[in-house]
């Protein structure tokens, strides 16, 4: 586990000690606990429930990539979908 | 003859480079690109100044379609097989799809390379299907880092290659001038010119020399001043070199993952800074680059202000040029040419942006921009006076567009105090706050992180349906002055 440094939004901003106290200082970020070998982009602060939440947790890099480019194209497609459904095609 | 001049006007004379406050176009169409798209440019403050471009079709030939002459004719969407609107996480046969789409696609240079538009609308697709061969793709990362007056983007091309500069027009592959300029070099161990930049206040050009293209970290970095500006319209290069009022040079180690991703960035007051894609951070340092006098302070530690500075922000996988060297880490400018941006994506391809801004007027004063966006990529250009903005691009169903832009001020220099940055909200309360705070941050030199908040804009679609617009760079700002309806002032 590791200090990480959040925005006032909950996405990832620094995970330097002085970067991050300043902005805390500052009213700017939020300080919190995040699990080791995690990239960041996956990384969240929840504002509700004051955690990190990880997104895709348990997959590997790649298939956390893998599966948000599969979900975004699934995503996608859906709306398409609708929208044709929508215009009656 | 002055009086004269001034009688009739000419004593105020302005540069005919000067643009007005910086347009963007703006693409949006229906998520399968059949049955609608329309693009439109706006002015720095959100007020359209083109005519409306649109079309529509029934169909789902997904061809691409236009009523005022569509410059391109390709397919749309599935080009090469590779979806434009993906994540930008995959490097393939296509992969220039992912660097056309990302904040790769613009620079300080006004042209773009995949969508750009005359200011009038007219938008065009620049693909022919062998992007991969082009200029920009290939050796982009040689052109110069220019340092201007207000109003100006770079109006010649000038690019840097071993002991040679040589002169394009735009998106041209055609030279125009060339010039070996190693009888000025006092010291050529290492030969592989990688890194260059301009300041045109200082008539001060200075470049990084490196012992290969690829990782060498040897370094000799030379210091040219002269009398003729470079970018003097009637000038050659030669001129440049032939009226040279001093040259210096230090030597030195530096850490680099890819010679061609070093931004050369010369202050007006003759500090420079280099900075450049470091694995999935950045490195920048700062050098005194004025004039010492012959064979002094010819090591990089004689010069160096501080430390080398590692990137503040947060960081995941992001590529840069040793992953394909059109992937070289980009540079901007505001439009009053006070603030500079070294920038490269903050994850995978190209989405998100990781930064250091710096005074031009001292690149010394720095902090570090993070905006940790991980799907659809968009360019950052020159938004307003002293800022730049970046486009949202997620899906705008029953939702107003919105950018991640932020300002600095014009006069703020001093490196040993904060830096005041302006950003804006997603909610009118948030941007105009019922109280007395400030709507932004002011940030630590060298350490402060400036996380990029989104913020709305006021534009909408129109219709209800997924689109996903996108920031596209406009070839010419227009004129500078009454004709601008954004300038504002007097």
């Amino acid at each position: 586990m590791a200090t990480y440094y959040f925005n006032n939004k909950g996405e990832p901003c620094t995970p330097f000690t002085v970067s991050g106290e300043a902005l805390v200082a500052a009213g700017q970020a939020i300080k919190a606990i995040a699990p080791d070998g995690i990239e960041a982009w996956r990384l969240s602060y929840n504002l509700s429930t004051k955690v990190v939440d990880v997104a895709y947790e348990g997959l590997s890099e790649a298939d956390a990539v893998a599966k948000k480019v599969s979900d975004a194209n699934d995503l996608a497609a859906s709306q398409l979908a609708a929208e044709k459904a929508a215009r009656g095609e | 003859m002055s009086n004269l001049s001034k009688l009739f006007g000419g004593g105020s004379t302005i540069d005919p480079r000067k643009e007005g406050l910086p347009l963007f176009g703006m693409w949006g169409g229906s998520s399968d690109m059949n049955t609608q798209m329309q693009f439109r440019v706006f002015d720095s403050n959100f007020r359209v100044t083109s005519s409306p471009w649109a079309a529509v079709s029934s169909t789902t030939t997904n061809y691409r379609f236009g009523i005022l002459a569509d410059g391109s004719h390709a397919y749309n969407m599935k080009d090469h097989g590779t979806d434009f609107h993906s994540n930008l996480t995959t490097e393939s046969y296509s992969s220039w799809t992912n660097w056309i789409k990302s904040l790769y696609q613009v620079d300080q240079y006004p042209h773009c390379f995949y969508y750009t538009a005359s200011r009038d609308g007219f938008v065009t697709w620049q693909s022919y299907h062998q992007m991969t061969s082009s200029f920009e793709y290939q050796v982009g990362w040689t052109k110069l880092n220019m340092v201007l007056p207000e109003g100006i983007r770079p109006r010649r091309t000038f690019t840097n290659r071993r002991f040679t500069m040589r002169e394009f027009m735009g998106n041209s592959d055609c030279n125009t001038d060339f010039y070996d300029y190693s009888s000025h070099l006092l010291n050529t161990d290492q030969a592989y010119a990688t890194g260059t930049g301009y300041n045109e206040k200082q008539k001060m050009l200075v470049m990084v020399h490196s012992g290969d293209e690829s990782a060498n970290t040897s370094k000799t970095i030379h210091i040219f001043r002269s009398s003729v500006c470079l970018n003097e319209g009637t000038k050659r290069i030669k001129d440049f070199f032939d009226n040279l009022i001093s040259t210096e040079y230090f030597t030195d180690t530096w850490t680099n993952q890819c010679v061609k991703d070093w931004v050369v960035v010369v202050g007006n007051n003759g500090y420079v800074g280099f900075g450049l894609k470091q694995s999935n951070s950045k490195r920048y340092g700062v050098f005194d680059c004025n004039v010492k006098g012959t064979g002094v302070a010819i090591t990089g530690a004689s010069r160096q202000w501080t430390t080398w500075h590692d990137f503040a922000g947060s960081t995941t996988t992001s590529y840069g040029a040793n992953s394909g060297h059109q992937y070289y880490t980009k540079f901007q400018t505001t439009w009053d040419g006070t603030w500079g941006m070294i920038y490269s994506p903050y994850y995978y391809y190209g989405v998100g942006i990781n930064a250091y801004c710096m005074s031009l007027e001292n690149p010394r004063k720095f902090i570090n921009i993070n905006q940790t966006k991980s799907g659809r990529a968009n360019p950052y250009i020159a938004w307003g006076r002293t800022g730049f903005h970046g486009g949202w691009s997620d899906n705008c169903d029953s939702e107003v567009w919105q950018t991640y832009a932020f300002a600095f001020d014009p006069k703020d220099s001093d490196h040993t105090i904060q830096t005041r940055v302006y950003k804006g909200s997603t909610s009118g309360d948030g941007a105009m706050p019922d109280n007395n705070s400030l709507v932004g941050g002011d940030f630590d030199n060298r350490t402060g992180v400036c996380s990029l908040d989104a913020m709305r804009t006021g534009l909408h679609g129109g219709t209800e349906t997924t689109n996903y617009p996108m920031l596209m760079g406009i070839n010419w700002w227009g004129n500078y002055g009454a004709a601008d309806q954004s300038y504002g002032g007097k």
